[in-house]
């Protein structure tokens, strides 16, 4: 693969300033334009609600959700300044996504050369999964960010062997444990990168590398300690099913094409045997496999195939947001191959990548994303049409947090299973067996009962088939990502009722 | 160190990463059982075909494997002081290339040679045929001038043989000049009475000429880096029938050079080792010929050389010949067959066509599983290839490799079934006419791919069989598109930009050459 040095490595450049100002005001344009309206999703309302808290609060709400709070606090401090709007917050994930362009462009053009930084920074910029995180408020564009920065310090070290980027490197490694879990990923691939490339590095590089990790146990300790002191995090755990090849190659599909309806990104991994026409137009005379490629293809790799074999030997937790530190590496590895073509078919092979991921990201832009949650839209509907005399019911309960940021309305909202998030503990499981109990206690005092179904735990139907089966079914909804409303009449004595009748 | 001279060094300057070799086997290994014992067959006839394709890989990549799994072995050299004859062979090349090549010989720094133009001009019915003869004259070499015919370049060598008397011959094309320090370099070899023959390099000085020059070149690079010098390690070096030297006494003791076999050298390498004779392939750039400029040369070039190599398998069987070890015979097969590459190229390619116009598939299986297996295993065998020759290795030849199915299938119909085939020498010069003609089978692929994607789209929508098959075909099609090139005339003529070497690859050049 790629990998020369250039002759332009270590040039700036007026031109790839500007090209990365057009970069930054596209991405910029683009949120305000067709992202930032987006209704709030789930995982996002979640985050509203925790960063609303105190610091204390936040701390355990965090530890108790199976993450790490250094985006959680950001947020919080980021909402007291400038606001608690939506767009307020999706704003911080939006620029944090800005600075880890150039922060691209800087890593490429120290692994290779100006011109690799430009494309990948273009591609990241025009990333549709990218663009997606970027608008929406959770940590990961800090999460890609700050792995972006520690692996160029981390490259400055074993490439141009300046120690003075361990102090760096050891920031953005604290700052990155304290983002996300998987960020230690990224720091065991580049210890297997140490361990492989050891000739690479400069003298007392190991002592400095033992010294980091003995840094992030220290401070990382307490916080597992507290985790485990909380005792909840093992009832928060994802919810995940253990992953398959498909999820393997859906996730590096993702990673370029963003979400894509089924069909389309169906046809898009089937692909895959244009990965090999792509791996044999680079064998090329005279291009091997450099340092700097080997190490973004162990970031890839290893990160990958770790949080993969995990999750099919130990526990599920193969998600493609959680990789998305190794975009960066993807992003670098696609570029620096595409510029060993020979000229024209480089340029070809460039202008061609650009256009379907332009494509991709317009589709995404455009219809909003396959995963899409319409919880403003379900919100303003039963604000409107819900009654005083009527219960919301939501279910799963963790549905909870979008809805209520939403919902101005009448009637109560309640979960079920019935879930009070102020006190410790898991949120109650399902029971078929204490469901009429439950219905019953719910909706005691009310004439209709509006359902709210989405984010199926496995219990949805059973929820639905006990009011197919115990109630008058009125009205029913769907609104986009299965979000689905069900308007039941409870009882037929009540006063409305009566004067009805008469 | 010029560019020609970084050309000369650096695909000889092999690496050899044995965890990786291992790695590569392994996920080879890992795919082909399960393939045969873990996928869901579906037609069982492509399956079998797959399967018999697989093996094929598998048996090739084993044994690439096997053979650069160390290629620094060097045989011990020392001082002797035997007396040389200079073989050139002719069959009507022009003057001036036989010129450059007899001064050449005539320069090489040893004492006791003697350098013959062996002049097949005359009885291959050459009208240039005197040349030679006032050649020789003009330059003080000798000429000998075969009035009967047979053998072809054997035929040409053996009677040479018989007329001369030195106990080492050193053997070139009429276009191969050698280095002035060509025998001072190989004799040394010789020191060691049962060494039988010293290859050099069959290295192309205008492979930067055209475009089939180049990837010709490029195809070349594999075999005289990684693979000639790994099978020192065995003994089993190849005899190329240019820029060596040979002794005597061994020749003679199996015959002469093989003149049943239109690839003489190969099978008169096998008859030497058979009968426990040595070999060593100097891994030294110590003469520089000339590669097909035209897809017609090239074309004619390759379907001599795989039917030579075929006839070892169905007229010399190594497995059958007791003289030989087990490593040589793994080598002798491994080198043969080769030229099996363009059936199986052929088979596979064929699958896509065969889901595209019947809906037929070898594997019922979900492709992502396929790609999981799969790419592993083809990324690490290419990156084992292209490690082990020093990144020479390049699209260009693993294109040229697949795509000359037609080639390879004609010479394995020729060889199994005994025909005759002429042995042509390869064109010095470009050919007149279209080129079109050799690659009529490849442009029929393109037609047919195109013709079947339009089928399958009215049969089943845009599936993801039709898909994944049609990405199949583009795979193929982008590498028959390479050969299809190389029919245009341009590229037989255009002068291609010189090579930019990274200070890496320099530097591992500069290593292997000190």
């Amino acid at each position: 693969m790629a990998l020369y040095q250039s002759r332009e490595a270590g040039h700036g450049g007026m031109f790839d300033a500007l090209i990365l100002i057009g970069l930054l005001s596209f991405v910029t344009a683009l949120s305000l334009l067709f992202f930032a309206d987006q209704s709030l999703r789930l995982d996002e309302a979640q985050s509203l609600w925790q960063t609303s808290r105190s610091p204390g609060a936040i701390l355990s709400t965090v530890a108790a959700d199976v993450h790490v709070p250094l985006h959680h606090l950001l947020l919080h401090f980021w909402r007291l300044l400038f606001g608690e709007g939506v767009e307020v917050a999706r704003a911080l994930s939006l620029i944090l996504y800005l600075f880890n362009i150039p922060a691209l462009y800087l890593l490429g053009r120290l692994a290779y050369s100006r011109s690799v930084g430009i494309f990948a920074a273009t591609l990241f910029a025009i990333s549709p999964f990218m663009n997606w995180y970027a608008n929406e408020i959770r940590m990961y564009t800090l999460f890609a960010l700050l792995a972006t920065l520690n692996q160029y310090f981390f490259m400055r070290v074993f490439k141009l062997k300046d120690t003075l980027a361990w102090t760096p490197y050891v920031f953005t490694a604290i700052l990155g444990v304290f983002t996300h879990y998987f960020f230690f990923l990224n720091l065991a691939a580049q210890g297997a990168f140490y361990a492989l490339y050891r000739h690479l590095f400069p003298n007392g590089s190991r002592t400095h590398l033992i010294g980091t990790a003995a840094l992030i146990f220290a401070l990382f300790t307490p916080w597992v300690l507290y985790t485990l002191l909380l005792g909840e995090a093992v009832y928060q755990q994802p919810a995940l099913s253990s992953p398959t090849t498909v999820d393997f190659f859906n996730t590096l599909a993702e990673f370029i094409f963003g979400f894509q309806g089924a069909q389309l990104n169906t046809v898009i991994v089937s692909l895959w045997p244009i990965a090999l026409i792509v791996a044999f137009l680079a064998l090329r005379k005279n291009v091997s496999l450099s340092n700097e490629s080997a190490y973004f293809l162990l970031i890839l790799l290893f990160s990958l195939g770790t949080a993969f074999v995990f999750s099919v030997l130990v526990r599920p937790v193969f998600l493609s947001r959680y990789l998305i530190f190794t975009i960066p590496a993807l992003y670098l590895l696609l570029s620096a191959l595409l510029s060993v073509y020979p000229r024209p078919l480089s340029r070809i092979a460039k202008e061609v990548t650009v256009a379907l991921m332009l494509i991709a990201l317009a589709a995404s832009a455009l219809r909003g994303a396959s995963v899409e949650e319409e919880y403003r839209a379900a919100s303003a509907y039963l604000a409107q049409h819900a009654q005083a005399h009527d219960v919301i019911i939501l279910s799963p309960p963790f549905t909870l947090y979008p809805v209520e940021y939403y919902y101005r309305g009448l009637a109560p909202i309640t979960t079920l299973p019935q879930w009070d998030r102020y006190v410790a503990g898991p949120i109650p499981s399902f029971s078929a067996e204490t469901l009429e109990e439950d219905v019953a206690a719910l909706t005691e005092s009310y004439e209709r009962v509006w359902i709210v179904l989405s984010f199926d735990q496995g219990y949805e139907e059973d929820l639905r088939l006990y009011f197919e089966e115990n109630y008058h079914r009125i009205e029913r909804l769907d609104f986009p990502s299965d979000i689905t409303i069900l308007l039941y009449r409870l009882r037929y004595d009540t006063q409305n009722a009566r004067a009805a009748a008469m | 160190m010029d560019e020609q001279q970084y050309a000369r060094t650096a695909f000889l300057a092999t690496r050899s990463d044995k965890v990786l070799f291992a790695l590569s086997a392994a996920a080879a290994v890992f795919y082909f059982f399960l393939l045969l014992l873990y996928f869901p067959i579906g037609n069982r006839t492509l399956f079998m075909l797959l399967v018999i394709g697989q093996s094929f890989h598998l048996w090739q990549l084993l044994t690439f494997i096997h053979t650069v799994w160390d290629t620094e072995h060097e045989p011990v050299a020392g001082y002797v002081d035997l007396s040389v004859d200079v073989f050139i062979t002719v069959t009507g090349e022009p003057r001036s290339i036989i010129e450059e090549t007899v001064r050449a010989a005539l320069a090489m720094e040893y004492p006791h040679t003697r350098v013959y133009i062996l002049n097949d001009g005359y009885v291959a019915g050459k009208d240039n045929w005197r040349e030679s003869v006032e050649v020789a004259r003009e330059l003080g070499a000798e000429c000998i001038t075969r009035t009967k015919k047979g053998g072809a370049k054997a035929g040409n060598i053996n009677n040479a043989l018989r007329q001369t008397n030195a106990p080492l011959i050193a053997i070139f094309d009429a276009d191969h000049v050698p280095h002035p320090d060509f025998l001072r370099k190989c004799v040394r070899y010789f020191a060691d009475p049962a060494m039988a023959f010293v290859q050099t390099p069959q290295f192309y000085k205008n492979a930067q000429d055209s475009y089939v020059s180049k990837s010709a070149w490029e195809q070349q690079e594999l075999f005289f880096g990684p693979i000639c010098k790994g099978k020192n390690r065995l003994n089993a070096a190849t005899m190329c029938g240019t820029n060596m030297l040979v002794r005597r006494a061994a020749l003679e003791e199996v015959g002469g050079m093989a003149e049943e076999s239109i690839a003489e050298d190969f099978v008169t390498g096998l008859f030497l080792h058979e009968r426990s004779w040595k070999s060593y392939y100097l891994p030294e750039v110590l003469a520089e010929g000339l590669a097909p400029h035209d897809l017609g040369s090239y074309y004619k070039q390759q379907f001599r050389w795989a039917r030579g190599a075929l006839d070892i398998i169905f007229r010399y069987n190594p497995l059958f010949r007791r003289g030989l070890s087990w490593t040589q015979k793994m080598q002798y097969l491994a080198s043969a067959s080769f030229y099996f590459t363009g059936l199986i190229v052929a088979v596979y390619a064929s699958l896509p066509l065969l889901f595209f116009y019947f809906g037929l598939v070898p594997l019922e299986i979900a492709g992502m599983l396929l790609a999981s297996v799969l790419l592993p295993y083809l990324f690490l065998t290419l990156y084992t290839i292209q490690l082990s020759s020093n990144f020479s290795y390049t699209f260009n030849a693993l294109a040229f490799s697949m795509a000359a199915f037609n080639v390879h299938i004609a010479a394995i119909f020729a060889a199994a079934l005994r025909r005759t085939s002429a042995f042509l020498v390869t064109p010095k010069e470009r050919e007149g006419g279209s080129a079109f003609g050799y690659v009529v089978p490849q442009m029929l692929y393109v037609a047919l791919a195109a013709a079947g994607l339009i089928i399958a789209l009215e049969r089943e929508g845009l599936s993801a069989s039709v898909v994944n098959n049609a990405a199949w075909a583009v795979m193929y099609v982008v590498i028959f598109a390479t050969f299809i090139r190389a029919a245009l005339p341009q590229s037989s003529a255009r002068r291609l930009p010189s090579l930019n070497l990274s200070p890496q690859i320099k530097r591992v050049a500069d290593q292997a050459r000190r």
